[in-house]
């Protein structure tokens, strides 16, 4: 059996600002997309909501339109139409890579662009039943004073596990954001905030509507580790895009997910350019990755694994991007 | 559809009897069975791991409108449990709880909402005691005794000594240690545990239809804690998605469901979430081994001695059982001339293990095959040689007493090595990539009975009536693994008839004979022996008629291919259908019994716990394991599995070749990914997402290979399948990690984060002794 589902009305708004209305006008309403998130959670008792909002028929959402000014996903894009989209699998190769990488087949149907970005955090002590965390005293993320990830601490801990946001940190994606005031666009990297209980910079009657990827981007890839080829969340999850000539680097952005509270791009890569790819390098990149990332015990494997995880699928996506541009 | 068992269909073997109704939905398991008017049953679980109960107050949950009724310890004073000599344990906690997610209360309601609502209203308080999450701290001096007759919170010693140990380890040319420790797991069935009891307070009668691979033991504790005569219950099998033994002994929330349905009274419903799947747990427990061989030069085993830990839970279930098989299970497979064993169960606040895949042996043949792989390495011995060095000759009888009529461990062996193409690869893979290997055993029944009644061992009735349809009565749980298509197959191939004529009833009290259920893989063995016996019973009266018609003696008659011949078929017949009405004609509808049962030289030897391990025959198997492993993230990859298992001979090969697939496949899973954790009791393990089960983009292409070695007692020579090739697997893995990487890996399961710390390991010890290199 799986558990009781709490009682919720659905509103089915047929376009943005129906929405954005909708949400204004109920208090403690939330947006569903996909839902493979939200209703996994909603049936522990985490995110409790009277009114959900489906922006499932809003069409415009759900476009994938490709221009001189790179391409623009739609936020209710599916993962699955994702992987599948000509495009952004030909000149994003990590956006694509991370989207096949998603959970499995049937998460991928129904999962969406902006959900993914969107995800709640996870934590062992937060994804669980509301008997369990009951039973644990309740958490700092949900009911609780207490995160028992870092007890001394005064945050919470919980790790962004989404596959999508670091490899548009590495392409330098925008998303488009529509609220009560119109319309504003920020770069991926300020969607969040390393706080595992609020990690989202959205207001609440705010909405992803697009993803921007900007044109003439530079070759890109994304790996993840996880215990499981399938379903699992990543452990670490890396992307990189690499511009080269000659065998040296221009331009290099990492983007990383799994580790903290929050999706980002990794600092003092700039320091790295104009340099070849070399040993050297890779250990610097190693050093740099192990330094910025901040795993704590919110997975059942190891927070030190995840460090050097990271650290190990940056240096060899960096590695593998300048080798295949040499060939 | 028509399936005819000829030549082809016997070597290759039939789609099971229930496979339409399964891959087309129209099997009905426990939870799809018709509910519209039961009530929902819930449970309310212990929020703590140790304390005892100060307060337990039901009565705002019993004011709540729409609660027809909501139970406590005090509605049960009977203990249950598998083993007559260690029931410890109440369907319901009385007077203390000794694990978080312990069954404490339990309410039946018109519906989920206020089933819910009502345990929300009940109060619970607790005084905490304190609590143990290991074997070792459950064992430290001073500590609480969850069980006040169990000093030290050991549920039981064993130690048992056959041969002269120390002799055997001064005529060896190697002696060496391992110290190997297996995490728990769980056997993540994917139908989750459901019940629906349904009883009648005009005439007293219960029926339960549950997810159970043990009607009858079900039957039994049903009648024993709701003290109902035994004959107004009748418990039903429907579907069942899968055992592995999570089911395999009765569950608390069986009894509970019942308790419910009588206090209603009426009908009620009980679907576990995942999450009490696993608090119900009874599966393999954490094990902490050490184990030392010693060897001669040419690979010779000359001792065994193996010291292991098993932490059991709160409880005690299966726990003997398991611990005694752990040592019992280190015979059968090789020749090994002094076994010295030393087993300790361990009680703590953990939700109570029990049966697995492989009970009881798959942790300690992982430790053996693992050492036996290292020492063969030392003594520069190919590990292939090391096995054959060690093989047995049938029949023979082990040190323990256990019987060994046939052996086809020999032939595994060289199906695999020539599959895998061992000698041309083995040393010549490039770094990163590695193969292993390993054996394993298993036994096809255990020879006693758990509950000694002096019954026959298994029985099953065959019905023929005026419709010349074959009915086949088994009370034997099919529950995935085929038992109902083998049955149909036995009673098809004695009589002559085509499968299709065959019916089986399985798993109704009402109607089916008794049987003792779908453990240690006895089913093929004893169901299939009584299977034969009955039909051939069947047939001799049959060929009586037949022979009365064509005038000639009965012992000249012969039923093939639906018709009863004489003489070989050369001269005239008659068919099936015209034979069975005249039989009908001498004596009216025809039932028949048929019945087996382990001689008493089957049923282990003469020592405490000698029964167990006792069996007609053990199936056995080899496998080669080849994996990449990614040595940056530690991720192991399985490339490619060959198995060979020896399972006397396949009644049924396709569903023989399934079953070792599905061996393989679970014993992937402990060895790469699948392990229980808890923080304080809780499980942090309790999803599908959490508990990792490989997925189908870890499966392997596994290459089966069946060895027929025809034992003398088998149902047409045929001994178990579902089991014997599990244990192999995790040896193997790490044996192939070894050879790829050159770590010997002590934990199961080979997780990337335990693989990356190993490799951390030897680069620290490298730099180590490089830097004393330098100073020196």
């Amino acid at each position: 059996m799986t558990a009781l589902l709490p009682q919720f009305r659905l509103a089915h708004p047929r376009s943005v600002s129906d929405a954005i209305a909708t949400s204004q006008e109920n208090a403690g309403s939330r947006f569903i997309a996909g839902g493979t998130d939200l209703i996994v959670n909603a049936r522990h008792g985490l995110g409790k909501s009277s009114l959900l909002i489906d922006l499932s028929g809003i069409r415009e959402l759900a476009e994938i339109r490709a221009s001189d000014h790179g391409i623009r996903i739609g936020s209710m894009v599916s993962i699955a139409a994702l992987t599948r989209d000509a495009a952004t699998s030909q000149n994003y190769r990590a956006v694509k890579e991370a989207a096949e990488a998603i959970a499995g087949p049937g998460h991928r149907l129904m999962g969406t662009v902006g959900g993914n970005l969107c995800l709640d955090t996870r934590c062992i002590y937060y994804n669980q039943s509301e008997w369990w965390r009951r039973a644990n005293g309740f958490c700092l993320k949900h009911g609780g004073d207490t995160c028992h990830v870092a007890p001394q601490g005064r945050r919470c801990h919980a790790a962004f596990a989404g596959d999508l946001a670091p490899a548009f940190l590495a392409l330098r994606a925008e998303v488009e954001i529509a609220g009560a005031s119109g319309c504003r666009r920020i770069p991926v990297g300020d969607l969040y905030v390393e706080d595992g209980s609020a990690h989202l910079t959205l207001a609440p009657d705010e909405l992803i509507v697009a993803v921007v990827l900007p044109p003439n981007p530079p070759p890109s890839s994304y790996a993840k580790v996880r215990v499981r080829g399938a379903i699992d969340f990543p452990l670490a999850g890396v992307a990189v895009a690499l511009a080269a000539a000659n065998g040296v680097i221009q331009s290099l952005n990492i983007g990383l997910t799994g580790t903290n509270s929050r999706p980002f791009l990794l600092a003092g890569t700039d320091a790295i350019a104009g340099r070849p790819v070399d040993e050297k390098v890779l250990q610097q990149l190693d050093r740099l990755v192990q330094k910025q990332v901040q795993p704590m015990r919110t997975t059942i494997a190891s927070a030190h694994y995840r460090r050097l995880a990271a650290a190990a699928l940056a240096c060899r996506l960096v590695a593998s991007l300048s080798a295949a541009k040499e060939a | 559809m028509t399936i005819k068992l000829d030549g082809k269909a016997r070597r290759q073997g039939v789609p099971l009897i229930d496979g339409i109704d399964k891959v087309t939905g129209r099997a009905r398991y426990t939870a799809d069975l018709e509910h519209a008017d039961a009530l929902v049953g819930r449970i309310l679980r212990s929020p703590v791991s140790h304390g005892e109960i100060v307060r337990l107050d039901v009565s705002k949950a019993l004011a709540l409108e729409g609660v027809r009724a909501v139970i406590t310890g005090d509605d049960c004073p009977h203990t249950y449990g598998v083993l007559p000599i260690a029931m410890n344990e109440y369907p319901l906690a009385r007077g203390r709880v000794r694990y978080r997610g312990e069954p404490v209360a339990a309410v039946a309601a018109t519906d989920l909402e206020t089933a819910e609502k009502a345990l929300g209203l009940i109060e619970l308080e607790v005084r905490a005691l304190p609590a143990y999450y290991t074997s070792e701290d459950a064992r430290a001096d001073g500590a609480v005794l969850l069980h006040e007759n169990k000093p030290g919170n050991i549920e039981r010693e064993v130690h048992h000594g056959f041969g002269d140990v120390d002799r055997g380890f001064s005529e060896a040319d190697l002696v060496r240690e391992a110290t190997i420790t297996c995490a728990e797991v769980n056997h993540a069935q994917i139908e989750p545990h459901a019940c629906l009891a349904d009883f009648d307070p005009l005439t007293g009668r219960l029926t339960v239809q549950s997810v159970s691979q043990v009607g009858y033991y079900l039957h039994l504790m049903l009648a024993r804690c709701l003290e109902i005569d035994a004959s107004r219950i009748r418990v039903v099998k429907p579907f069942v998605g899968g055992g592995f033994g999570a089911r395999v002994e009765v569950l608390n929330f069986e009894i509970i469901t019942a308790l419910l349905a009588r206090v209603a009274p009426g009908k009620v419903r009980m679907h576990l979430t995942r999450e009490e799947n696993f608090l119900t747990h009874r599966a393999r427990p954490q094990t902490d081994m050490r184990l030392k061989l010693g060897m001669r030069r040419d690979g010779r085993i000359t001792a065994c001695e193996l010291h292991v830990v098993q932490r059991g839970g709160a409880y005690a279930g299966y726990g003997i059982v398991t611990l005694l098989y752990a040592g019992a299970l280190l015979q059968g497979l090789y020749d090994i001339p002094a076994i010295k064993y030393d087993g300790y169960r361990v009680y703590a606040n953990l939700p109570p293990c029990g049966a697995m895949r492989g009970h009881g042996g798959v942790n300690t043949r992982h430790a053996f095959e693992c050492l036996l792989d290292r020492m063969a390495r030392e003594l520069l011995l190919d590990p292939f040689a090391v096995r054959r060095a060690n093989l047995l000759h049938a029949p023979t009888r082990t040190l323990n007493d256990l019987m060994v009529n046939s052996y086809g461990l020999a032939e595994c062996l060289d199906k695999v090595e020539a599959a895998s193409n061992w000698h041309n690869r083995i040393g010549k893979l490039p770094r990163g990539k590695g193969l292993g290997m390993a054996c394993s055993h298993y036994v096809s029944g255990a020879a006693k009975p758990i509950h000694w009644t002096g019954e026959p061992h298994a029985v099953v009735n065959v019905r023929l009536d005026f419709d010349g349809g074959v009915t086949a009565l088994t009370g034997a749980a099919d529950i995935g693994q085929g038992s109902s298509t083998m049955v149909a197959i036995a009673v098809a191939e004695t009589l002559g008839v085509s499968l299709d004529r065959v019916r089986v009833i399985a798993g109704d009290s009402a109607v089916t004979p008794k049987d003792n259920g779908a453990y240690s893989s006895r089913i093929t063995f004893m169901v299939g022996n009584a299977a034969i016996d009955a039909a051939r019973r069947l047939r001799t009266i049959l060929c009586e008629a037949a022979a009365q018609k064509l005038e000639v003696p009965p012992e000249d008659v012969d039923c093939i291919g639906e018709a009863f011949h004489v003489g070989g078929g050369g001269q005239s017949s008659i068919a099936f259908c015209d034979v069975a009405k005249a039989a009908l004609v001498n004596r009216g509808p025809i039932t028949v019994t048929g019945t087996f049962t382990c001689p008493p030289e089957a049923q282990g030897g003469k020592h405490r716990g000698g029964a167990v391990g006792s069996t007609m025959g053990f199936s056995y198997a080899a496998q080669v394991v080849e994996v990449t492993v990614d040595e940056a993230t530690g991720l192991v990859t399985v490339d490619k599995v060959w198995a060979a298992l020896d399972c006397g001979h396949a009644i049924n090969p396709l569903a023989v070749e399934g079953q070792i697939e599905g061996s393989v496949w679970m014993g992937m899973g402990q060895a790469l990914s699948e392990e229980t954790t808890y923080a304080d009791g809780l499980p942090l393990h309790a999803s599908l997402l959490e508990y990792r089960v490989p997925t189908a983009a870890e499966s392997p292409p596994i290459e089966v290979h069946i060895v027929e070695s025809n034992d003398p007692n088998g149902p047409f020579g045929a001994k178990e399948a579902s089991e014997g090739a599990l244990a192999g697997f995790p040896p193997a893995l790490v044996n192939a990690v070894a050879n790829a990487i050159g770590i010997d890996l002590n934990a199961l399961p080979v997780t990337p984060d335990r693989v990356v710390e190993a490799l951390v390991e030897r680069r620290r010890g490298l730099r180590l002794a490089a830097a004393r290199r330098a100073a020196s």
